[in-house]
């Protein structure tokens, strides 16, 4: 059964907790929940981008998937990992 | 839509004391095209990757100079060259064409000092496993032999005796200077009275006669003073067993133990801080053994000849390992890594260095954290643990230097194969100095007994035989 994300990201609801994030353009974040801060790459930050748009996973990782000429298998198989890796943290 | 350079998305946590001043640094466009003059691209398109590549003309000026320096100073110095620290039969001979004498330190040492045509007189025969055959060798040759321990002076004196010679024998010493780790395994310890029973013994012998003292401080040494320590205890030692036994000794071995332009691990500033110019050691050492044997000139008598064994200081800064990314990818803690075609298996000074790695392009992002681990399947084939680098792609070739000292003899046949040695001569044209191992060269020491020759047994002829 696949894991139930505690951010809900993707599937067009809107991420709450992202939009707690102070994200500066090149990457730095704050997370003043827990005072923690962040550096998100380039790719990183186009997709937290679409998602605080509220765009799904399959849109944001098609997006990814154009914006850097990279196979769609590819964007959404990184962005699944890029979920996991922002569920271990926020 | 702005295209975006591809890299997998990642978030990295921030931990204390991780964060600097100097914040995300952005690459210095600083990349090289060429290893010695030879494009990088053309090396790897025709030896392959990994490969070493080395340079003449720069292994001939560092030898050029460090026998100027000596020789300005103090006159009377003979070169031996270390084969230990690169004995590839090329670099040998450039150091031979360069009136290097070869320092060998085992039989096969010895056997290829005199397969390429080094005469015996032109040997310097160090360390602590010489064996009987080598050494009976060694005598009929003429060799400098150095001897490492009571029982091998036992074992000379009896070949000597049997061959009917006199042989001229150096002592190697051991002793505190108070600036290094005393290497007090290797030769006789002045404190503790061995190395005058030693002179005593051979003072005594019919056959053999103490013309020599050697001793080797320590590596990597960065403090000319300790080599002025070094040559005053040598120097009184060389008094005290002149005036009390029949000896005349003539000459004074320091060793090797000069530094190169590479970067201790254990070191944190660069080695152009860190490291003094040859001109120190070689005042150092020059101007302490004048001082140490002045009295000789009063008494009519030749000063010692110097001998020094400098290998990694002649060779390190000669030679690059030439390497490819064969893979990326992020650690757990949000490290970069990248996985080459060479590892410690080539680089085994990778254990005590932090060498220098290059890029051939320019960069496309932010320097990171980067580690380097090598193509073995081993925990510990880390070529940097810890390096800023911009991000890498697979196929990217890197430069790493210097290598050129105790690699090409170090290196490792284990797992994979040894890659070409190119050697860029003094005209610019380039040639293999060393071939590319192969399935051939890795089996041919094998053998195989008849009934391990098959790989698998098959069960329907093996149940027919019972």
């Amino acid at each position: 059964m696949k894991k139930k994300s505690k951010l809900k990201l993707g599937n067009g609801s809107r991420c709450e907790r992202l939009h707690q994030l102070a994200i500066s353009e090149t990457g730095f974040i704050f997370d003043p929940q827990t005072g923690q801060s962040f550096t998100v790459n380039q790719t990183g930050l186009f997709v937290l981008d679409g998602f605080k748009k509220g765009q799904n996973t399959d849109f944001v990782s098609h997006n990814l998937s154009e914006a850097c000429s990279v196979p769609i298998e590819l964007a959404q198989s990184s962005v699944e990992a890029f979920i996991m890796q922002l569920e271990r943290y926020l | 839509m702005t295209k975006l350079l591809w890299e997998p998305p990642f978030i990295q946590p921030h931990r204390l004391g991780e964060i600097n001043k100097f914040g995300r640094m952005k690459a210095r466009d600083s990349y090289v095209e060429h290893i010695f003059g030879v494009p990088v691209t053309l090396l790897k398109e025709e030896f392959g990757s990994p490969c070493f590549v080395t340079s003449e003309t720069h292994f001939r000026n560092n030898l050029q100079n460090l026998k100027k320096a000596f020789e300005r100073r103090y006159g009377d110095v003979i070169h031996g060259w270390s084969y230990k620290t690169n004995y590839i039969s090329a670099m040998c001979n450039i150091a031979h064409q360069e009136g290097c004498y070869a320092e060998v330190v085992s039989a096969f040492e010895y056997e290829k000092a005199r397969h390429l045509g080094v005469p015996g007189e032109k040997i310097i025969f160090n360390g602590p496993n010489k064996g009987k055959a080598i050494l009976e060798r060694a005598i009929n040759d003429g060799a400098h032999i150095h001897l490492d321990h009571l029982d091998e002076l036992n074992l000379v004196d009896e070949i000597a005796s049997r061959l009917n010679k006199i042989v001229s024998i150096s002592l190697r010493l051991n002793f505190d200077t108070g600036y290094t780790e005393p290497w007090s395994r290797f030769g006789f310890n002045i404190e503790s009275g061995q190395a005058r029973q030693a002179a005593r013994l051979l003072s005594a012998s019919k056959n053999l006669k103490l013309t020599g003292l050697h001793s080797h401080i320590g590596t990597f040494i960065l403090e000319p003073k300790a080599y002025a320590q070094q040559i005053k205890i040598m120097c009184k030692f060389m008094r005290e067993i002149e005036a009390q036994d029949d000896i005349e000794i003539d000459t004074i071995d320091i060793g090797g133990g000069l530094p190169s332009k590479n970067a201790l691990q254990s070191i944190y500033l660069p080695p152009e801080q860190v490291i003094p110019p040859l001109s120190e050691y070689a005042d150092a050492i020059c101007n302490t053994l004048i001082e140490e044997t002045n009295y000789r000139s009063q008494l009519g008598r030749k000063k010692p000849t110097l001998i020094f064994e400098s290998g990694r200081a002649a060779v390190d800064d000669t030679q690059a390992l030439l390497t490819s990314v064969v893979g990326t990818k992020r650690l757990p803690d949000g490290k970069r890594a990248a996985i080459l075609d060479a590892g410690t298996n080539l680089l085994f000074t990778a254990y005590w260095y932090n060498h220098q790695v290059q890029m051939t392009r320019p960069a496309d992002g932010p320097l990171a954290d980067t580690a380097l681990y090598g193509p073995l399947c081993m925990n510990i084939d880390v070529v940097r643990s810890s390096i800023q680098l911009p991000p890498l792609e697979y196929g990217d070739t890197l430069v790493i230097n210097p290598v050129g000292a105790y690699n090409n003899t170090q290196w490792m046949q284990f797992i994979e194969y040894r890659p070409n040695v190119v050697l860029v001569h003094e005209d610019n044209t380039y040639s293999v100095i060393r071939e590319r191992e192969d399935l051939q060269v890795m089996c041919q020491q094998d053998r195989l007994p008849a009934h391990l020759v098959t790989s698998f047994i098959d069960s329907k002829s093996e149940a027919k035989s019972k």
